[in-house]
């Protein structure tokens, strides 16, 4: 089953979104003609990492009705072959060969979540394919030539990201010279906070304490007492999803609340309306807010989104990284079937490598190892039971500065 | 040539799909069909200990996973050429199943839910070990420098054909193991371990090959299973997902069966990876789930028990009006009582402090029956308990043929000659009753080859008049036919002691007659007999010698009649005022 996009099913769908398609477009007359061009990917639709799957459904379903009210891609209508990988990577693998050698797919757009981005790195190395995915956490992971992220953090994230944050905390008013650093085991999220120790290391912060925990934690109450008894400037938790809440839930039952603290990749909405996260750090590429939506393009996508994710139920309707990269991934084919006017994955990854593509994140690079280029990563902060940009001072939304307690 | 069937079927499939790959089939094709091999090796080798012996692991994921990391870390970090670490992966396995089966098998209180819960516990124990260690250590292992080298056809395919000789060699293994007496003996444990041990199965040596062998399996798969996946990390490896569909697998194609978990994969596999569409993705989920439920609901067995069912019932013929044994002619005459079998020699037990058995001495001779009798609570069951292995005495020796039984497991003393029936008869509820007649000519002192095993419980069915009823399920039996089911096992055991623990008690008057009728056959046939009653009518007619327990002291041996009528043994049964 995919979705038909440029068929009469997708037509019907069209007319349904179609007041916020004008809104998208501007000019919503289909000038697209021929065979589809077909891009497959998986998602994980179901399974234990639906909810974040979902977002990227969204942003994909946006993209593509873009696409096809304007030109589609080289004059064809495009049609987005998804398939649910159920959270296994797996059964990534297996859907991505069956993408390239039975659906013959033109195109691939990457899946979700690190183990299924490996996966489908693997397939598209194997069949020679071009290869873009949206938010892969492990850069010196990806090995393949042909393959292209769309979440720009840099090829050494481990150094980069806690670099920012801690030069971001430095000018702030209240400096921080301790640094506490617990952090789940969790791959993309551990290898990351492995790096800040060197970093704070050597930007002069003195380490007084560093925890490991396992994935799949519940009970935060051990770690919370160690935390308040290290009673540190900055508090780095290495964590995703709801760790970073349960933690700090953990920590108002000892009465402690961290001065500075940053969680890697936390669930948005639960921690922006945490009544003990204020101050809560983290970091994006986007957001659902200026400057990023001074494009006008971002804006539109950032309010589609904020609809369609209303309309499914969402928990957290604003776009922010994971949607924002989702969004970018898409830019990236767009750009290079644009201008080179061709759907062959050589000549595609050849100008990928040798050109700049304009998302809605920012200006992408690719030709640094693993083919990742800046880190666009800039630090937000929950302020009043919202994520607003902090840091650096040109990305910050308007008025905003780091609040340090 | 017949019963080999399925294995030349098995092999003819295995190599027209070996063969596939030269045909260059798309990529999909080959992962498609390894995801099935895969899960028909993971969920037939489960089988192979959890369907079998009816110990149900929820921790097949550790094995697996020990097999995941073998090979991650051989072929990655250390260069271990890829194919080296598959059967190294199974050896990993195999070890830590075998370590951790040694010491679980032998506590008895650890089967049912209670081994279930330790075996999910292995699982996030080695999880846990493998995350904070070298092994892993959190960041998962990358194996994209691996070299896979090139069967034939192209790399892509020595994934294929490993992941077929793993499930091959699965499916095989689990096909021998049901015909062997090792499988025999792995489905009397699964039904009552107690008795099978007792029978003659040696419960603790079987359970540790199933478990070893199940482990061995797992571990090659989750070998290969490692390159396929290539990017190895404890959240996946460890997840709760393996062992469920592990185990629903199973269930639904009927885990007592080879076949049935492979069936049960295609199905799940088949089912779960056709709802892969995009826009119907969480609709797709529940109409599995709903598809699980109905048929757990309406095939409780699984797939292969319904069918087994189906097969027994157009096997066995009406019930017979008449279940009374025939006079079949005694096999051999009558003997005098000779030397001694069985030397009781101050055998003592206590429970929490309770004195079950005070130092009980007691001989039983060659050819006799001995009455053993007493009031309720006196020791005679805990006698029988202890002669047949069931218990450990505290104190004292048990000499049977020169041989101390008293530190002897169930199962050797079985083998040496010694069988025992059940007051409340404990047949092998899933086994037919051929099959469990048979089990005891297998496993007793007869050691019999199944051929001969199953010809002589046919004799001994005949003998015991249920014949007619050898297809049949234990529970399709009256009381009385199951207690002449106690009876023909026994016979068939070759026994030279047997114990008769209260064979008579709840038959009818007439049913009683034509168990006296048979345990003197029994007899005849060259058994030495001790007939544990309450019914004195009974002993009185049948027993040579009696001996008198009462709180697990002797307090009288003897002829029948003149026994009894001493005033010990008067007050013991009708209380101190009558003496």
């Amino acid at each position: 089953m995919t979705i038909e996009i440029g068929s009469r099913r997708g037509f019907v769908a069209m007319l349904l979104g179609g007041a916020m398609g004008l809104a998208l477009t501007g000019a919503a007359i289909a000038q697209t003609s021929g065979q589809p061009v077909r891009v497959g990917g998986t998602l994980a639709l179901t399974g234990p990492l639906a909810a974040t799957g979902m977002v990227h459904k969204i942003v994909g379903e946006i993209y593509v009705e873009q696409l096809n009210k304007k030109k589609g891609l080289l004059g064809r209508p495009v049609e987005w072959v998804l398939l649910d990988d159920q959270s296994k990577p797996d059964l990534a693998r297996t859907l991505y060969e069956k993408l390239v050698t039975v659906d013959k797919v033109d195109l691939l757009i990457g899946p979700y979540a690190t183990g299924a981005i490996l996966s489908a790195m693997a397939v598209a190395e194997r069949q020679g394919k071009l290869l873009v995915h949206h938010t892969f956490g492990i850069p010196n992971l990806a090995k393949y030539d042909a393959q292209f992220p769309a979440w720009h953090m840099g090829p050494v994230p481990e150094k980069t990201v806690a670099g920012l944050l801690i030069d971001a905390l430095a000018a702030s008013e209240k400096p921080p010279k301790t640094i506490a650093i617990v952090t789940s085991k969790f791959p993309s999220v551990h290898f990351l906070a492995v790096g800040a120790r060197d970093v704070a290391k050597a930007k002069g912060l003195t380490e007084v304490l560093y925890l490991e925990f396992e994935f799949g934690t519940k009970d935060f109450g051990p770690i919370a007492a160690r935390v308040r008894e290290a009673n540190a400037d900055f508090l780095y938790m290495g964590s995703i999803g709801l760790e970073g809440v349960q933690l700090l839930e953990a920590l108002k039952k000892l009465g402690y609340s961290p001065r500075h603290h940053y969680y890697t990749y936390p669930a948005p909405g639960p921690m922006a309306l945490s009544p003990d996260a204020a101050g809560a750090l983290s970091t994006t590429v986007f957001e659902d807010q200026p400057p990023f939506t001074n494009n006008p393009g971002a804006a539109a996508f950032a309010k589609a989104y904020k609809e369609r994710a209303e309309k499914a139920g969402l928990p957290y309707t604003l776009a922010d990284v994971q949607g924002g990269a989702s969004y970018a991934a898409w830019q990236i084919l767009e750009a290079a079937v644009n201008a080179t006017k061709s759907l062959d994955d050589k000549k595609l990854a050849a100008w990928i490598h040798a050109n700049k593509v304009d998302t809605i994140t920012g200006k992408l690079r690719f030709n640094e190892m693993g083919n990742y280029g800046d880190d666009l990563s800039k630090v937000k902060q929950v302020q009043n039971g919202k994520w607003v940009v902090v840091w650096p001072k040109e990305a910050a939304a308007p008025g905003a500065k780091l609040i340090a307690r | 040539m017949r019963r080999y069937l399925p294995a030349g079927v098995l092999t003819g499939v295995a190599l027209a799909l070996a063969g596939l790959p030269l045909a260059h089939p798309p990529a999909f094709v080959e992962s498609i069909l390894y995801l099935v091999f895969f899960w028909i090796a993971l969920a037939t080798s489960w089988t192979i200990l959890s369907g079998y012996s009816g110990y149900f692991s929820f921790g097949h994921g550790a094995f697996f996973g020990a097999g995941m990391y073998t090979t991650a870390n051989l072929a990655g970090p250390l260069g271990v050429p890829f194919l080296w670490t598959v059967p190294a992966a199974g050896c990993a396995a195999l070890l830590l199943g075998l370590s951790i089966g040694a010491v679980v098998f032998r506590v008895r209180r650890l089967r049912g839910e209670l081994f279930a819960l330790l075996s999910l516990a292995v699982t996030f124990v080695l999880a846990t070990i493998v995350l904070n260690t070298r092994l892993d250590g959190g960041p998962g292992v990358y194996l994209s420098g691996v070299k896979l080298p090139k069967l034939y056809a192209s790399p892509a395919s020595t994934i294929y054909l490993l992941g077929l000789s793993v499930a091959f060699a699965s499916l095989i293994a689990a096909w021998l193991m049901r015909r062997s007496k090792l499988g025999r003996g792995l489905f009397a444990i699964s039904d009552d371990e107690d008795v099978a041990e007792v029978m003659g199965v040696p419960t603790f040596g079987y359970k540790l090959a199933a478990f070893g062998l199940s482990c061995f399996l797992a571990g090659a798969a989750g070998g290969v299973h490692a390159i396929f996946v290539f990017y190895v990390t404890v959240a996946e490896t460890f997840s709760i997902t393996v062992p469920l569909y592990v185990v629903l697998m199973g269930v639904l194609g009927g885990a007592r069966h080879w076949i049935g978990p492979a069936i049960g994969a295609v199905f799940i596999i088949g089912v779960t990876y056709s709802f892969v569409g995009g826009d119907w993705a969480l609709a797709g989920r529940a109409a599995v789930g709903l598809i699980f439920i109905l048929a757990i609901l309406f095939l409780p067995q699984g797939v292969m028990g319904l069918v087994a069912t189906k097969c027994r019932r157009r096997r066995a013929p009406p019930e017979a009006a008449a279940t009374t044994a025939p006079a079949l002619p005694v096999v051999r005459t009558l003997l005098p009582p000779g030397p001694v079998l069985l030397s009781c020699e101050d055998v003592q037990l206590a429970f929490r402090g309770v004195r079950a058995l005070a130092g009980v001495s007691l001989d039983v001779r060659e050819g006799e029956i001995l009455g053993l009798v007493g009031p309720n609570g006196s020791g005679k069951s805990t006698l029988t308990n202890v002669i047949s292995g069931y218990y450990r005495p505290d104190a004292g020796r048990i000499l049977f043929r020169g041989k101390d039984l008293a530190r002897e497991p169930g199962h050797r003393i079985a083998r040496l000659g010694v069988a025992r029936t059940y007051q409340i008869p404990r047949p092998f509820a899933r086994l037919s009753v051929g099959e469990n007649v048979a089990l005891s000519a297998m496993f007793g002192a007869a050691g019999l080859d199944r051929e001969a095993a199953e010809r002589r419980a046919r004799e001994c069915l005949d003998f015991v008049g249920l014949g007619d009823r050898a297809d049949a399920l234990p529970t399709a039996l009256n009381l009385h036919q199951r207690k002449f089911l106690e009876l023909a096992r026994v016979l068939a055991s070759g026994a030279r002691l047997i114990l008769l623990d209260e064979v008579l008690a709840g038959l009818a008057p007439s049913e009683i007659d034509n168990a006296l009728d048979l345990v003197r056959r029994i007899r005849a046939n060259g058994a030495t007999i001790v007939f544990i009653e309450h019914n004195m009518r009974a002993v009185l007619a049948l027993a040579d010698r009696v001996v008198v327990l009462n709180y697990g002291q002797l307090i009288a041996a003897g002829l029948p009649h003149e026994v009894m009528r001493q005033p010990e043994v008067v007050a013991a049964y009708l209380g101190g005022a009558h003496a």
